[in-house]
């Protein structure tokens, strides 16, 4: 379903929560929207509120209702709406490049065999096509430094498995459907692995403990297995291509 | 040394304080006491402020304490012991060097709280000592182990028990334990996804079960699936929190808790209030519930009083008694 007429949709939840539904599918036009929403809100009444945090296609901000009541962040939320329709998202934030270099396929990339044989391309035709595009990131979240990018080319938008694996290594890149993401620690996880990165993403001791943002675009670089052990532990925010 | 030193441990036991704030929109969830209401009461009894690190405990620990400190047990009604001594939960303990503090569970509540004057210190890792077993994060990044010892923030514990001594927590905490086979109203109000699912009433109408597959990230109940949530399946991920009542395509819902993931891409049905979150955390498998629609401005004002509540703990001092 596309845009409702009204453009957002917008729910108080718990007495502390305001909820943004920006729209209720995935693309990239609703993701850009939804980023400029959260730099307008994060920008705006970041000083009144708790917490701001971005969905894939909703924003949630935390308010403390002895400051203010629920109302009055909706009413601030929906004025930012319209105002952040108008403008530029370079006006708000300024998106850096990240390159992340991924050792493709084999025990790194247990799923490329299937998305090979599901997109009916050689694995290096994959390979080839997702470290053709450079992806937005579409949010954080899920599990620290877990990051959420498009749009996945329609050829390898592989669907999620049907049942997560318990365990994923960190550093491991998936697919799901038009999106692709890296864990940024282990964890259990339901995308399609399609290799491995020999980054660290998140380090907590860092500050931030993930330089990358919502907005800022990552370019993937096909390495070999040498290269991996060479790169490991190397933090993402230390690296350039 | 003033540091306590874990001897035994049956169960689940961390270290809590009230969590990670403000790090959600990089992945890392909240963390923090189940039951934060039963921690700051702890801490309280203890002359401690709010905020402070205690030890949470599904099931028995026993500690050995290499300090004379001021102690309180809190969460459920667990059985406790100083040395060979039985002692009551709720109340500051006033415990010598060298004695050894047990607590075994009795089916009275599920997770309890140890306090001890100066409160549990280790390094604050992005503004918390919370453990978050999952992200390795937070005093030893894992669940605590007989050998384990905790340092202890300095304080006099004869001074601190000048000030506790006669401190009473309120009755109704300490108390409801006492009905286990009632079931424990849930006040909630509706969730970002309630719009998407026509069968919510179900949930309102029907009591529901806590299932042994409860933990920190979150408890699940059993009993009358939605049907509506198989047909939604999978939604974009959206920003969670403690207390949302996600409906997996198999209907069943479960309560998030404090070590949830921050984003999530099922169906929020219902959001439970967060002083009624710290009550479902006391519940054992077996144990039903029941959810109760509220609006949000009586949410608010629930809200505006719980977080007054745990900034500053409603404790009385005790009556003197008169002996006749």
């Amino acid at each position: 379903m596309s845009r409702k007429p009204s453009g957002i949709r917008v729910v108080r939840s718990g007495g502390y929560i305001v909820h943004i539904d920006i729209c209720e599918e995935v693309s990239m036009d609703c993701v850009k929207d939804m980023h400029k929403l959260y730099y307008s809100i994060k920008k705006e009444i970041a000083d009144l509120v708790d917490e701001i945090v971005p969905g894939v296609t909703s924003i949630a901000v935390y308010y403390d209702p002895r400051k203010i009541s629920g109302e009055a962040v909706e009413s601030k939320v929906r004025e930012l709406w319209l105002w952040s329709r108008s403008i530029d998202i370079a006006e708000l934030y300024k998106p850096r490049r990240f390159t992340i270099p991924v050792a493709y396929g084999g025990e790194f990339g247990p799923d490329l065999q299937f998305v090979s044989s599901w997109s009916k391309l050689s694995e290096e035709e994959v390979v080839k096509i997702h470290t053709s595009r450079v992806y937005t990131v579409i949010t954080l979240g899920f599990t620290p430094g877990f990051v959420y990018m498009g749009e996945v080319d329609p050829a390898i938008s592989a669907p999620r498995l049907e049942t997560p694996r318990v365990r994923i290594p960190k550093g491991s890149v998936g697919i799901a459907g038009r999106m692709t993401g890296v864990y940024g620690l282990e964890s259990p996880g339901g995308w399609r692995l399609i290799g491995r990165t020999p980054l660290t993403m998140f380090d907590y001791r860092k500050n931030p403990p993930i330089p990358i943002h919502p907005g800022d675009e990552v370019v993937f670089k096909s390495i070999r297995p040498e290269e991996f052990e060479k790169l490991f532990g190397v933090f993402v925010g230390d690296y350039s291509a | 040394m003033r540091n306590i030193r874990v001897v035994h441990v049956a169960g689940h036991a961390t270290v809590q304080d009230l969590g990670r704030r403000g790090y959600r929109a990089i992945g890392v969830p909240v963390s923090g006491a189940l039951d934060r209401m039963s921690a700051v009461i702890a801490n309280a009894l203890v002359g401690n402020e709010p905020r402070v690190a205690v030890i949470e405990v599904f099931g028995a620990i026993a500690v050995h304490l290499l300090g004379d400190f001021v102690v309180s047990v809190t969460g459920g009604y667990p059985k406790v012991f100083l040395d060979d001594v039985e002692v009551e939960p709720w109340t500051p303990l006033y415990c010598r060097q060298g004695s050894t503090l047990r607590i075994s569970p009795t089916g009275a509540g599920r997770v309890h709280y140890v306090a001890v004057s100066g409160g549990v210190v280790c390094d604050e890792i992005l503004g918390s000592m919370s453990t978050y077993t999952r992200g390795a994060m937070g005093c030893f990044g894992r669940p605590l182990r007989p050998g384990d010892v905790l340092e202890i923030g300095s304080v006099d514990p004869a001074e601190v028990w000048e000030r506790v001594s006669d401190l009473v927590p309120p009755e109704q905490l300490v108390s409801r334990h006492a009905k286990p086979e009632a079931p424990l109203t849930l006040r909630a109000t509706l969730g970002i996804h309630t719009h998407l699912l026509e069968d919510v009433e179900l949930l309102l109408r029907n009591e529901y079960v806590v299932t042994p597959e409860s933990d920190r990230m979150g408890y699940r109940l059993n009993g009358e699936p939605l049907p509506s949530a198989k047909k939604l399946g999978r939604l974009p991920s959206v920003p969670t929190d403690r207390g949302y009542v996600q409906v997996p395509p198999d209907g069943k819902p479960i309560v998030l808790m404090s070590d949830s993931q921050t984003t999530g891409g099922y169906a929020v049905a219902l959001h439970v209030l967060p002083q009624d979150t710290d009550f479902l955390a006391q519940l054992n498998p077996g144990q039903k519930v029941r959810f109760k629609l509220v609006d949000i401005s009586e949410a608010e004002a629930s809200v505006r009083t719980y977080l007054e509540e745990v900034n500053k703990p409603p404790l009385y001092r005790k009556e003197l008694e008169y002996w006749g």
